[in-house]
């Protein structure tokens, strides 16, 4: 080592030679439940303890645009996150918190700009000024179309909604991220780092794509909103080549940025983004392992300096049992705190600059990525791909392929299909059975404070803010302003969707089961296909399943893997597909005189749900028809629904694809009569 | 004979609920039509005589046919409100394909079409195709039979996998071709030498703008080419809700119960897969095609002696 080179090892230090820290990451944690009220008390608590900013997570009906007291919303109100209806909603779930000190993250995609509305008009109301506005609206309403199933207007629509965020917000609330490129969902469902890496760059060049062509901004305008462009990344167990994926997302953005979009200011190529690491990979089984891969995973975006991530938020250790408790996300925050503040971690500059092996394996992920975004923009970019199911197809086939791999042993999951025998966890033994219970009076409150809202706001007013809102939907104008005024005048969530939808219309999903494939154990699935063979010949027709989403929640790519694993068995599988209200599951059933019923819940609505697909099985003279239900079902709820009449319960510790078909095979073999 | 599903019910008092719309009895029913085994016939008798005795008149059967992603089941949807709107009954059957290696099938229709949960007058059932070519399944004539009874209009639609479906002809009253503007689809079936088979064309998703003009003006100029005689052409958007009520008042007017005057044609299509069903039966019994060629010494050989 010569003398003039500088030793790189040793952490930096100031001028009174202290070692000086980087800044954290600000921690997040996904929150957000039962009511505004319940919420902000939440929220208070977790800043108190230390977290640095919000990450809101709403409930599913104000997630597709409904209200709490739509029909279709009841099972849901409260679940996976807070019911927000109208402005005095945020006025609550705000209380005592500071807008102009706060970074404030809002998973929110289908009605993004509806709640960026009632944040700003909440601002407008606390006499806060828009530009101190500072967080992000996640706004991604392509990875909706592609796993999360969340959309409510078809795409040309939802993108012109997106791209009006960018242009009111490029000067009005220049600290704003309005959207957040997702690629969380994209690996949830399957995605290997390649087609993380390449997917999230044609979704974020479609946007770039559709906001130059539309033409509404100047040059320095895009180059800002470039600037704005954030991601949503996901960080799985894998964490070194993780950490490679992230540094590879950086090298491509900069290019991306670079050569497609001219950009020359540095600052902003800069690839921005925060983190939720790998829900998928938590197992129900031995649930106190998911501590250590959630610590694992983590460092996986926060090791390299030069690659680590703005903003963290974790799961919890029970988030495939259950929605998280208050101190199951203190735990998870804990661990960002010690991260951060015990360890020397923020101490050095970037670890691993210079390591063959991870420029290497970069380098891998950055080939094999600008090969597989070619390829996409070649088809026709991130729109056309959506239309023709390419992605949706791709993601299904990765997600059969995940699971064939888990099935068969090649891939291990630690007390799942390799050292299964444990003791049992102390974690799960107390009252509540390491659960999160929901408030069920939560949903009531909502409605209450809905009513109070319409009976004291200005029917005039109202009328003329939906009014406006329409005619700029269907002139083309910028929704924004209309929407702030929407929200001033206490226009409802549900109001404020349904002008749009009368305008837009809705959009019904294309399913992407086609193509993909399976490998379940061959010898049982042949034993299987003899056990349909003899139905067949024993009542002349197959045994025939109909398998749909009841409810709000659209992860549908579960249920699709489950019909295409019963096709591949030789069932004949009617697909009903999301979003659908019980009693439409019940008359589809009917129609189709199914000799059994699937329905797949993840949101935590499933005893609701199941309660009214019963009853409404029962109205139509169909009590008799079995009814299995897959989901996050906690072992606390098997009962409950084995007592309204459900056969069979499944949850993730069935991932073994061909042992679910023969049971489901049991229960038909079991109750068919004709 | 009873019905089976409720012990004390027969089937003629099914076909009565069927005749009310009572979805439950109107779906045993149609499994009952669906089913290949001989046995099944004898029901089906029974059925077809209590309704006719009870007055029901045979609707009219239309085919609808197109390649993938042409819009056939968004334009059913919309169609269904546009029909039952109308004080008419609607009864969709809706194919797709089984599986060749597993024989079980992935029917996914139902996903783009939303029936309000309570409106009797509307039915839609899912039917794979069971391996049948030609964009049907083998039993969909029969069902055709039951439905068309029941619903004073019944939707064929086919597989849409490729431009040869065009065996829904065969038992429709009239059968209409779905292109989506930017398929070039005129083309394949002009190449496939079929634009002459369908009564109508419905060109979907009329809001494309510049693109679904060129698709109108290239398939007037494929019509012509043809020489087959000018057809309609119905410009929709399913979406916008455009050009529907035109096409459900143009359906409204194609006259019903051409069912009966096909069963010719059709038993004679059963006859031909019955038989070879039997002979390929009777080469199982024979200890299957290897044993069979390997007995009778080759290939050639092996057909003279099964002749």
């Amino acid at each position: 080592m010569s003398a003039a080179t500088i030793d790189r090892s040793a952490p930096p230090v100031d001028e009174a030679n202290r070692v000086t820290r980087d800044a954290p990451w600000i921690f997040r944690t996904y929150a957000g439940h039962s009511s505004p009220r319940a919420s902000n008390a939440l929220y208070r608590a977790n800043l108190d303890k230390g977290q640095t900013g919000l990450s809101i997570a709403f409930d599913l009906p104000t997630q597709c645009g409904y209200s709490s007291d739509a029909p279709i919303a009841r099972p849901e109100v409260g679940k996976v996150g807070v019911p927000i209806n109208t402005l005095d909603d945020f006025h609550l779930l705000f209380d005592g918190i500071p807008l102009e000190r706060m970074n404030t993250s809002m998973t929110i995609n289908g009605t993004a700009m509806w709640l960026l509305a009632l944040y700003v008009a909440l601002a407008r109301e606390r006499g806060v000024p828009e530009a101190a506005l500072k967080g992000t609206t996640q706004n991604d309403i392509v990875k909706e179309y592609l796993a999360r199933g969340t959309y409510i207007f078809p795409p040309e629509h939802s993108l012109r909604l997106v791209a009006e965020t960018y242009e009111y917000c490029v000067d009005r609330l220049p600290d704003w991220n309005p959207s957040n490129i997702c690629s969380y969902h994209l690996q949830e469902a399957g995605a290997s780092p390649v087609q993380e890496v390449a997917f999230t760059l044609a979704n974020a060049v479609g946007l770039l794509d559709l906001l130059k062509s539309r033409g509404k901004i100047n040059d320095a305008q895009f180059a800002r909103c470039v600037g704005r462009i954030s991601f949503f990344v996901n960080a799985g167990i894998r964490f070194v080549e993780e950490m490679c994926k992230m540094r590879a997302f950086g090298a491509l953005w900069d290019q991306v940025t670079r050569e497609r979009y001219g950009i020359a200011e540095a600052k902003y190529r800069m690839f921005r983004y925060g983190v939720q690491v790998n829900s998928l990979g938590l197992t129900e089984a031995q649930p106190e392992n998911n501590a250590w891969r959630i610590l694992l995973e983590a460092l996986g975006v926060t090791l390299s300096k030069n690659a680590r991530c703005r903003a963290l938020q974790l799961p919890t250790w029970n988030e495939a049992m259950s929605l998280p408790r208050p101190w199951d996300q203190q735990w998870s925050l804990r661990l960002q705190q010690i991260l951060a503040y015990e360890t020397d971690l923020l101490e050095y500059p970037d670890l691993f600059d210079g390591s063959p092996v991870v420029a290497a394996k970069t380098q891998t992920i950055v080939d094999g990525a600008n090969a597989e975004l070619a390829r996409v923009l070649e088809l026709g970019g991130v729109r056309a791909a959506i239309d023709s199911g390419y992605m949706k197809s791709a993601l299904v086939q990765s997600m059969s392929a995940r699971m064939a791999r888990i099935g068969t042993g090649e891939q291990i999951v630690v007390g799942v299909n390799k050292w299964t025998e444990g003791l049992a966890s102390p974690l799960v033994g107390g009252d509540d059975g390491g659960v999160f219970k929901n408030d069920p009076a939560a949903a009531d409150d909502a409605r209450a404070a809905l009513a109070a809202t319409i009976a004291r706001r200005d029917p005039a007013r109202v009328k003329a803010a939906l009014d406006a809102l329409v005619d700029a939907a269907k002139s083309g104008a910028n929704l924004m302003e209309p929407s702030i005024e929407c929200a001033l005048a206490r226009v409802s969530t549900g109001e404020w969707a349904g002008a749009l939808r009368k305008v837009f219309g809705e959009y019904r999903a294309t399913t992407g089961v086609d193509g993909a494939s399976l490998s379940l154990d061959p010898a049982r699935t042949a034993k299987l296909r003899e056990r349909v063979a003899a139905f067949e010949a024993a009542h002349g027709r197959r045994p025939r399943l109909i398998v749909g989403k009841p409810g709000l929640d659209g992860h549908s790519n579960g249920a699709e893997v489950i019909a295409v694993a019963a096709r591949h068995a030789g069932f004949d599988v009617v697909y009903a597909g999301i979003r659908l209200a019980p009693d439409e599951i019940a008359a589809s059933a009917v129609e189709e005189d199914a000799d059994l019923v699937g329905i797949s819940v993840l949101s935590g609505s499933h005893v609701e749900l199941t309660r009214e697909l019963m009853e409404a099985l029962n109205n139509a003279g169909a009590a008799d028809m079995p009814v299995v239900v897959g989901g996050i079902i906690p072992k606390a709820d098997h009962a409950t629904l084995a007592a309204l009449g459900v056969r069979r319960v499944f949850t993730p510790s069935d991932y073994q694809l061909v042992e679910v078909m023969e049971k489901i095979m049991d229960v038909i073999d079991g109750s068919a009569t004709a | 004979m009873t019905a089976g599903w409720h012990v004390t019910v027969t089937w003629p008092e099914v076909a009565q609920a069927a005749r009310a719309h009572q979805r439950r009895a109107v779906a045993k029913l149609v499994t009952q039509f669906e089913d290949p085994r001989p046995a099944a016939a004898a029901v089906r008798r029974e059925v077809i005589a209590a309704l006719d005795a009870d007055g029901a008149r045979l609707g009219r059967v239309i085919g609808l046919t197109g390649a993938p992603g042409a819009g056939k089941s968004s334009l059913v949807g919309a169609l269904a409100t546009a029909i039952v709107g109308d004080g008419g009954s609607l009864a969709v059957v809706a194919v797709d394909p089984s599986s060749p290696v597993s024989g079980g099938a992935f029917l996914g229709d139902r996903t783009r079409v939303r029936f309000p949960p309570d409106e009797p007058r509307l039915y839609f059932r899912s039917q794979p195709s069971r391996g049948a070519l030609g964009g049907l399944a083998p039993s969909t004539f029969q069902v055709c039979r039951l439905l068309a009874r029941l619903y004073a209009t019944v939707i064929v639609e086919t597989v849409g996998v490729g431009q040869s479906e065009i065996e829904v002809a065969a038992i429709a009253d009239a059968t209409f071709l779905v292109i989506a503007p930017h398929g070039g689809d005129e083309v394949q079936f002009m190449k496939a030498g079929i634009m002459e088979i369908p009564d109508g064309f419905v060109l979907s998703k009329d809001d494309l703008g510049a693109g679904a003009e060129r698709a109108h003006a290239q398939l007037r100029a494929a019509l012509r080419l043809s020489g087959a005689g000018p057809r309609p052409i119905f410009r929709t958007s399913a979406q916008r809700g455009a050009g529907i009520t035109e096409l459900a008042q143009a359906w409204a007017a194609i006259a019903p119960g051409g069912l009966t005057a096909r069963e010719p044609a059709q038993f004679a299509r059963w006859v031909a897969d019955e038989h070879g069903r039997a002979a390929a039966a009777r080469m199982n019994a024979a200890g299957g095609a290897a044993a069979y060629l390997a007995a009778h010494g080759g290939f050639d050989a092996a057909q003279l002696a099964f002749a």
